[in-house]
């Protein structure tokens, strides 16, 4: 019985961890800075987008980079279908989120049809990413093109104080952790390792290598859509920009290697950090972009499994130490 | 419409002379790098601080192209090392990010120091007219340079002694070694050749209109696509790729318009990796 | 006198190996699948850095130097998987094998008339040619640099019973005419057959030594490798 608690404990307890903090967060620190609560808020998009994409990346090793286009997917789909046809909230983030996952599902699926290695994957993600920019963009009698749509139906409220905008978030996050770890434990999370560790092994040992594929996809395009929506909700107003490949997608590529590509707090904790580096480098002005692109370079080249695995690794190689130089005692007769 | 396809041979030209220096480096190293667009920023720049010092157009062109071997050589010998260590996808994924963070740096600073900053090449002369379309003297220059640096680079790969080491290494890099070529020196000549024929793109394509630092981006991009659709690796895959993409460009925008444009080139790249991952005439 | 020695402990795959090859000897490495044939191949050809141990060519130390060096310093190494140039024409492969030097075009002819079929297809693409041609030239490749020591592994890969004995018999005429060859070979009468000393290489170590004749006599040879009782 006690093992069987052990495990319980520490599956939950990373998630129970970051969920007090997140709920104790405000009070302690920024619930009065309007400023710093969307800071942090855009922190926590950010985690959100970067749970979904680990799971798709991190877990299943397809690199998409269409995070941003996934995001816009859900946003620009709940957005329309409340300009057009007036759907209520609940109606429009649902419908954003099927939509997306959808759409990456049918990625992954072509993805799989064709072989494609990471790369190709890559490339044929990113001309997604491109191109549906581009039809949001031409698309003007939909979309209002890079005028930007008004999200009829957004609470004003949450835009205001951004507190709301905060919980809903801090929320949304717990919840999608609790999905990757109950996906991490389940079967499929064995699926999802062993097939990435080696698939050609994995597929004779009879894992349906891209059965799994696909359904990690889906289910990271419905977290990433999900997200995408509700900002669109959350702030009201959503152009192109707001979803664009350098705004989205580099930012949780960057984060979620930091934090470690597939560990279930790695996006977390890289979000974290990135949102003070961010805030950093904004009062440097006009270095800000160099000095976001010498950040990539320093962590690609420096912590190349990511902050996660190397800490845990080092903190494997210390326990290591220290019990080696305990003595061994003989076993004491009962 | 024999002038949108002229114009479009035209463009595509320059397309293929864009494509061209990604194609090379990824073909030999397996290296995506994403700062070749800024690498054609960097040596529009140089060329342009030429010029407002009072050099001559050719030297100042000459000096900017030179900046971009200089470029690629520095960055072969310095940020793709730990890359060209790592083996197969864990190299091309690390060279993708590498260089993505080197665009944003190279981007960054020159924005910084320079941000209104533009590189535009006057090349007066009456338009001239070929089968009986006007075109402009500076968009024929670029051509007319395009093509032959295009020719110039499949002679090389062909019929010198180094040229057939660089394709041994593209082919077989375990072979190549065994014949007693260091793929190491192969990579840096090429890389400084890729950054050279990115000064070129910016040369050339100042001709026709200026070139801003924030045109980097698309310019890796285009370039993109055209290495994908010709075959990565191909140099005359990269040119034929760019005059038929070139031709589609122009059409497109002449009948249906821009953003579909962009959408119908992404969308070549895309249906080439789907149903025919070597392109055009790669292997 | 330019010699080969080795001794070496290889990637936990081959274990303290001693070894050498004199000038226009033949010597052939004979083992099972799996003996660490390749790997002693791949370290002496400078494609593996051994872990422990030396290599050396005609007394300058190879050990640590890269493929490409070792090729010019006149090893020509052809590995099981050939590593041609697909692409490119029989001629174009040939001629690269002599980079960097400019084509010999009396080592051509020489190449060509050794291996006839290659001249029948000299400008048919690498690709394009059966597995016994795709061998022939990968040799031929090897021969265009004049090496002083030709390196073959498991030249009888995929090689029909009719086509390995030819291999065999070029390999005789080429050690007559004074190539030094290393040869490792999972069919050993062939093996034995051109080869003026052995040795047999068990789970990375060398387990027995001699001449031909000596091998042949050995019952643990005939046991395990010539299927005799």
């Amino acid at each position: 019985m006690g093992r069987r608690a052990a495990d319980i404990a520490r599956a939950i307890l990373p998630i129970a961890a970051t969920a007090a903090v997140l709920a104790v967060l405000p009070q302690v620190w920024f619930a009065d800075s309007t400023y710093t609560t969307g800071l942090v808020v855009d922190a926590l998009f950010l985690a959100a987008y970067g749970v979904g994409f680990n799971l798709i990346f991190g877990s299943t090793n397809q690199l998409f980079l269409c995070v941003g286009a996934l995001a816009s997917v859900g946003g620009y789909s709940a957005a329309i279908l409340a300009d057009k046809q007036s759907v209520p909230i609940i109606g429009g983030v649902a419908a954003g989120t099927a939509i997306a996952a959808a759409v990456g599902g049918i990625l992954s699926w072509v993805a799989v049809r064709r072989s494609l290695t990471v790369i190709f994957t890559g490339i044929v993600t990113l001309v997604f990413s491109l191109a549906f920019e581009n039809l949001v963009l031409g698309k003007r009698d939909l979309t209002n093109g890079d005028t930007g749509l008004i999200v009829t139906g957004a609470a004003t409220r949450l835009a205001d104080t951004r507190l709301g905008g905060y919980y809903l978030f801090a929320a949304v996050v717990v919840a999608f952790l609790i999905v990757f770890r109950a996906l991490q434990l389940s079967h499929v999370g064995w699926a999802f390792r062993s097939l990435r560790d080696d698939e050609l092994a994995a597929e004779l040992a009879g894992v349906a290598v891209a059965r799994y594929r696909i359904y990690a996809a889906v289910v990271g395009s419905a977290m990433i859509g999900l997200t995408g929506a509700l900002y669109a909700y959350s702030d009201g107003f959503i152009t192109p920009a707001t979803y664009a490949f350098d705004q989205i997608d580099v930012p949780v590529l960057v984060l979620v290697a930091f934090g470690g590509l597939g560990t279930l707090l790695g996006p977390v904790i890289g979000a974290t950090v990135f949102g003070f580096v961010d805030h950093a480098l904004t009062t440097r002005g006009q270095l800000r972009e160099a000095l976001y692109g010498a950040f990539i370079i320093v962590i690609f080249l420096g912590f190349r499994q990511g902050v996660i695995p190397t800490a845990t690794a080092l903190a494997r190689r210390l326990g290591r130490r220290r019990r080696s130089r305990t003595p061994v005692a003989p076993p004491q007769p009962d | 419409m024999k002038a949108v396809i002229l114009d479009g041979i035209l463009l595509g030209l320059a397309f293929g002379l864009l494509g061209v220096g990604l194609t090379l480096v990824y073909g030999l190293g397996g290296v995506l790098n994403l700062a070749h667009g800024a690498f054609v920023v960097v040596a529009a720049m140089v060329t342009s601080h030429f010029i407002s010092a009072g050099q001559p157009t050719a030297l100042a062109a000459a000096i900017g192209v030179l900046a971009g071997a200089g470029a690629g050589v520095a960055v072969d010998l310095t940020l793709m090392q730990p890359v060209y260590r790592q083996r197969g996808e864990h190299r091309t994924l690390l060279g993708l990010l590498l260089t993505l963070g080197l665009a944003f740096v190279i981007e960054g600073l020159l924005n910084w120091r320079n941000p209104s900053g533009a590189l535009y090449i006057d090349v007066s002369g009456n338009p001239v007219h070929i089968l009986g379309v006007a075109e402009s003297a500076g968009s024929l220059w670029a051509s007319a340079i395009a093509l032959a640096t295009g020719a110039v680079l499949v002679a090389f790969l062909a019929g010198t002694t180094f040229g057939r080491a660089v394709r041994s290494v593209i082919q077989d890099e375990t072979g190549a070694r065994l014949i007693g070529i260091s793929p190491a020196r192969v990579r840096t000549v090429i890389f400084a050749l890729s950054g050279g024929l990115a000064g070129l793109v910016a040369i050339t394509r100042a001709m026709t209109a200026p070139v801003t630092i924030n045109v980097g981006f698309d310019l890796t991009i285009f370039a993109l696509i055209v290495a994908v659709v010709g075959g990565l690796g191909s140099v005359g895959g990269a040119f034929l790729a760019g005059i038929l993409l070139g031709i589609v460009n122009t059409v497109s925008a002449y009948y249906i318009g821009q953003y579909i444009t962009t959408i119908v080139l992404l969308g070549a790249a895309a249906l080439t990796i789907l149903i025919r991952p070597r392109g055009l005439l790669g292997r | 006198m330019r010699g080969l020695a080795a001794g070496y402990f290889g990637k936990q795959v081959v274990h303290g190996i001693d070894f050498d090859v004199r000038t226009g000897e033949a010597v052939a490495i004979i083992g099972s699948n799996g003996a660490g044939k390749t790997t002693l191949f791949r370290a002496v050809a400078g494609l593996l850095t051994p872990m422990q141990g030396r290599v050396t060519l005609g007394g300058k130390d190879m050990t640590r130097r890269p493929a490409h060096r070792v090729a010019r310093a006149g090893v020509a190494y052809v590995p099981a998987e050939r590593h041609l140039f697909p692409g490119m024409t029989v001629k174009t492969n040939l001629v690269l094998g002599a980079y960097p030097h400019r084509p010999d075009h009396e080592t051509l002819e020489l190449v060509l008339e050794l291996f006839a079929p290659l001249k029948a297809r000299i400008h048919r693409r690498a690709e394009t040619l059966s597995g016994g041609e795709q061998q022939m030239l990968a040799v031929g490749r090897a021969l265009m640099s004049k090496p002083q020591l030709l390196m073959l592994d498991e030249p009888t890969t995929g090689l029909a019973p009719k086509l390995a004995k030819a291999a065999f018999v070029a390999l005789d005429g080429l050690k007559q005419k004074g190539m030094t060859l290393l040869v490792a070979e999972q069919q050993v009468p062939l093996a034995l057959s051109v080869a003026d000393r052995g040795y047999v290489l068990e789970n990375g170590r060398i387990r027995l030594q001699g001449t031909p004749a000596e091998l042949e006599q050995n019952p643990e040879v005939r046991r395990a490798y010539l299927g005799v009782a």
